[in-house]
């Protein structure tokens, strides 16, 4: 059973912002400088939205303005107080939205493709809403077994929260589970199991 | 290749205006239509003398009892074509030939809410369209653009659905999108139909109010193909010359040299007539290759493309 | 035509399921030549092949009744395995249309479909239902569309949504899968749902396939062979229920692989759908122990060779690695080496006894 090299894996490019948009919002799973996430904010038409998790409940969510540069007008920023708070936010503000807004997400797997899932589920298009793989490669593991998903998976083999199965991380990647592959390892020959590499740091 | 054929019986052939018929079909030999989905159009095979014209309209509605089907034809002035001989020689109880529908235009199955630009009788598809989301419950909206003598024909055609989500322009400027372009929530998929310049313009105005390309779909009716310099089509296998006039298309040509090649939409739209050529240049007139294919030189979409050497030599 | 049907065969536990002669004979054998490899095999899907199971748009065959009693037991115990997204309403229709009418029309003896505009009544004798509903409301079936009437047909089958130049996996009834999950795969693209094949893609072929598939015309349907091997006669080689199955390979022998070891085909179908403009994508499951199918001389000789010269990758993919070598000594006793003619009608009209 092959587990590399799957096509289904995605491959990340960095963000770019898209000139053809007409408001455009980034969000991340933590504070990042803008142009560290993204290219092109300069080019940016119209408001530009900077959102990310902070971590703290010292934070409020309230909007800060501050120049983005260039012919960029103004930057609105907020910062939120976990992941859940941020998303809770933003679906809010897309069941607003109209065409022509872009939506931009960087961070960890887990949170880029729950963002692309919330996009979808307002409407968005996969080209209207961009990823960026950003932080630590751990991965959310789907057990095709149980159903389970596992999270913070940083090894090629784990034991999935659900059935206990030793299951083996296969690249296979679902956007709508936001979630890799499970499968149990030692099936044909229960408890013959491989090495346990840390493959996703 | 002109595939599975039906015959279909005039069930009744309707004046709407002096250049608008409404044609409604049924089985010539009983039965039912093939089914078919709001986008797809009919081709028909019009034998007027010892030529066959062969058209393509949009059907204006897909009954579930597959029991008709239906278009309306507008005759294009100065036609020689199947449009006039449509309005002049077809009447209700003759039989004629068609191709199964094909679908070309569909509707975008996960869009939250449709909007949809026509222009005169690119009107066709969407009434196809109405139907269908009335049917499944999902939001539209209809910006229908038509000269000011023909207002009262759209109107008594879009009559069912008058109300707040139909909105006929006959004013000639396509400004009056701009602020319903503006305002689409998320999900919203646009979808255009009629003239070329309608269709650009409204597509061009989606664009720049930031609609991107995946939201945008339209649909060209058949134009002229034909006409250009003539050349002389070498068909390989066949083991033929074809002289391809200057009103003639190369895909007709071929055809009418008893040749079967392989086609579907006739407007260089569908891809089935991709042909290699083995030597000489095509001028390429297709929406189907890509950039990299059209620079190859390599394949020819016969529906509407030609040759810029005097001689073209197809695997064919 | 009449099908004698074997109602009571089974396809787990103690596997009674068996190939009567005729059915080994009307087994479409997927290897035309000697060496296999990925390829755009597809070819248009029009009654007539090599054997008969070719002969009609969906092929019922002496197992039908109890595949379907084992459809519904793999349903019963995980619904999920027929998923289908809202928006595919109008090609459950399509399905359901297309499937009583090819069904009604190949097998005028056992199914019969009347209309009377939108009021059908469907009678699949077979399975003894007979049910009248409206055509386009849900309400009047027992069951959604696409469930209702791919519970009633052998293999599993897909719903593909076509839209962005590409075609999504949005729907799906898939119990007799070889070790792919609809309910993982639901909403994929066609190079994600295609991801974990080896090989194929650097061929370009999905993206040939693909090509082709997005220009399917409705009224022209195409066909292409895949396969695979299983131990025992199992169907629901599933992902979902591989702790189940993924034993059955340690357990076989120089002794029992003959009859345990099964080349898996699926005769896999594609149709545009009319009115939703979706593609149906009909994956037919065959099971022929590697036994039976060394009875038909070219076939034994045939597998042979493809086994023994298959690509390390391939062979990896569809899970033979285990045994590989086990079956190729088996089947390199019918093989004397001769040169074989290419194609894959089986060139005889009865078998040798068994053993």
């Amino acid at each position: 059973m092959l587990i590399s090299n799957i096509k289904s894996r995605p491959v990340y490019e960095r963000l770019r912002l898209d000139g053809a948009g007409r408001r455009h919002l980034v969000v991340s799973d933590a504070p990042r400088d803008l142009p560290e996430v993204i290219d092109g904010v300069e080019s940016a038409g119209g408001l530009l939205g900077y959102w990310m998790v902070a971590s703290t409940a010292t934070v409020d969510g309230q909007p800060q303005t501050a120049s983005a540069g260039g012919n960029a007008g103004e930057v609105e920023t907020r910062a939120f107080r976990a992941v859940s708070h941020l998303m809770d936010r933003l679906t809010h503000r897309l069941a607003q939205e109209s065409v022509g807004f872009r939506l931009y997400a960087i961070g960890e797997e887990g949170f880029i493709w729950e963002i692309a899932r919330l996009a979808r589920e307002a409407g968005l298009e996969s080209y209207e809403c961009q990823t960026a793989h950003a932080g630590s490669m751990r991965r959310k593991v789907f057990c095709v077994h149980c159903k389970t998903i596992t999270s913070g998976v940083t090894t090629s083999l784990v034991a999935c929260d659900g059935c206990g199965a030793h299951l083996v991380v296969r690249d296979h990647f679902s956007r709508t589970h936001a979630a890799f592959m499970g499968v149990l390892a030692d099936a044909e020959a229960p408890g013959d199991l491989p090495p346990v590499e840390e493959l996703f740091p | 290749m002109m595939g599975q054929t039906l015959k279909l019986r005039v069930a009744s052939a309707v004046t709407l205006a002096p250049t608008l018929k409404a044609f409604r079909f049924v089985p010539a030999e009983g039965g039912l239509v093939p089914a078919s989905g709001p986008g797809a159009h009919l081709r028909l095979f019009l034998r007027d003398g010892d030529k066959v014209h062969r058209n393509a309209y949009s059907l204006i509605a897909n009954p579930d009892d597959r029991s008709h089907l239906s278009i309306i034809v507008r005759r294009v002035a100065a036609s020689k074509g199947g449009s006039a001989f449509l309005h002049e020689q077809v009447r209700e109880g003759d039989v004629i030939e068609a191709g199964l529908p094909a679908n070309l235009f569909p509707v975008i199955r996960t869009a939250r809410r449709h909007f949809m630009v026509s222009g005169g009788i690119g009107l066709t598809p969407f009434l196809a369209y109405i139907a269908a989301f009335e049917a499944g419950g999902t939001p539209w909206e209809l910006h229908h653009f038509c000269r000011p003598d023909e207002r009262g024909v759209f109107e008594a055609l879009l009559d069912p659905y008058a109300g707040t989500r139909v909105h006929i322009h006959s004013g000639g400027t396509l400004d009056v999108l701009d602020g319903p372009l503006s305002h689409q929530p998320l999900g919203t998929h646009v979808y255009t139909c009629g003239p070329d310049a309608l269709m650009t313009g409204a597509l061009e105005r989606a664009a720049e109010l930031g609609w991107p390309k995946a939201r945008l779909h339209s649909e060209s009716f058949g134009g002229a193909v034909a006409g250009g310099a003539p050349f002389i089509a070498v068909l390989r296998r066949s083991g033929i010359e074809v002289a391809v006039d200057a009103e003639t298309g190369l895909l007709d040509a071929i055809e009418a040299a008893g040749v079967e090649a392989p086609c579907l939409c006739r407007g260089g739209a569908c891809g089935q007539c991709l042909i290699e050529v083995a030597d000489g240049v095509p001028e390429h007139r297709d929406h189907f290759l890509d950039h990299e294919e059209r620079a190859s030189n390599r394949f020819i979409m016969t529906c509407v493309s030609r040759s810029k050497t005097p001689r073209i030599v197809l695997d064919l | 035509m009449t099908i004698q049907f074997k109602p009571d065969e089974t396809f787990r536990e103690d596997f009674t399921y068996s190939n009567s002669d005729a059915a080994v004979l009307r087994f479409p054998f997927p290897f035309p030549e000697d060496v296999y490899m990925y390829s755009v095999n597809i070819e248009p899907h029009v009654p007539g092949g090599p054997t008969p199971a070719f002969d009609n748009p969906f092929d019922v065959d002496e197992h039908y009744v109890a595949e379907c009693r084992e459809r519904a037991k793999v349903l019963e115990q995980d619904p999920s395995r027929c998923k289908v997204l809202p928006h595919m309403m109008a090609a459950q229709w399509d399905t359901l249309e297309l499937i009583m009418e090819s069904f009604a029309a190949s097998y005028p003896a056992h199914f019969t479909l009347t209309r009377e505009g939108t009021n059908w009544t469907w009678e699949n004798r077979p399975l003894g239902i007979r049910d009248s509903f409206v055509f386009g409301d849900a309400s009047t079936l027992p069951l959604p569309p696409f469930e209702y009437i791919t519970r009633q047909a052998q293999g599993d089958f897909t719903l593909q949504d076509q839209r962005e130049d590409n075609l999504f996996v949005d729907g799906g009834m898939v119990t007799t899968q070889a070790d792919w999950s609809m309910d993982f795969n639901v909403g994929m693209t066609f190079h994600q749902w295609h991801g974990p094949v080896p090989l194929a893609h650097e061929k370009g072929v999905f993206d040939r396939a693909l090509k082709f598939l997005l220009r399917l015309q409705f009224g022209a349907p195409v066909r292409r062979l895949n396969w695979t091997m299983t131990v025992n006669p199992r169907l629901d080689t599933s992902p979902e229920n591989y702790p189940q199955w993924g034993p059955d390979r340690t357990t076989l022998t120089a002794d029992n692989i003959g009859a345990k070891l099964h080349l898996r085909v699926e005769l896999q179908s594609l149709f545009r759908l009319p009115r939703s403009n979706a593609i149906l994508f009909g994956i037919r499951c065959y099971l022929c122990s590697i036994e039976d199918l060394a009875r038909v001389e070219v076939w034994g000789k045939r597998l042979h060779r493809v086994l023994r010269d298959l690509h390390p990758d391939i062979a990896d993919y569809k899970g033979t690695t285990r045994y590989r070598d086990l079956a190729v000594a088996y089947l390199a006793a019918f093989d004397d080496g001769a040169a074989l003619p290419s194609g894959t009608a089986p060139r005889q009209a009865t078998l040798p006894p068994k053993g």
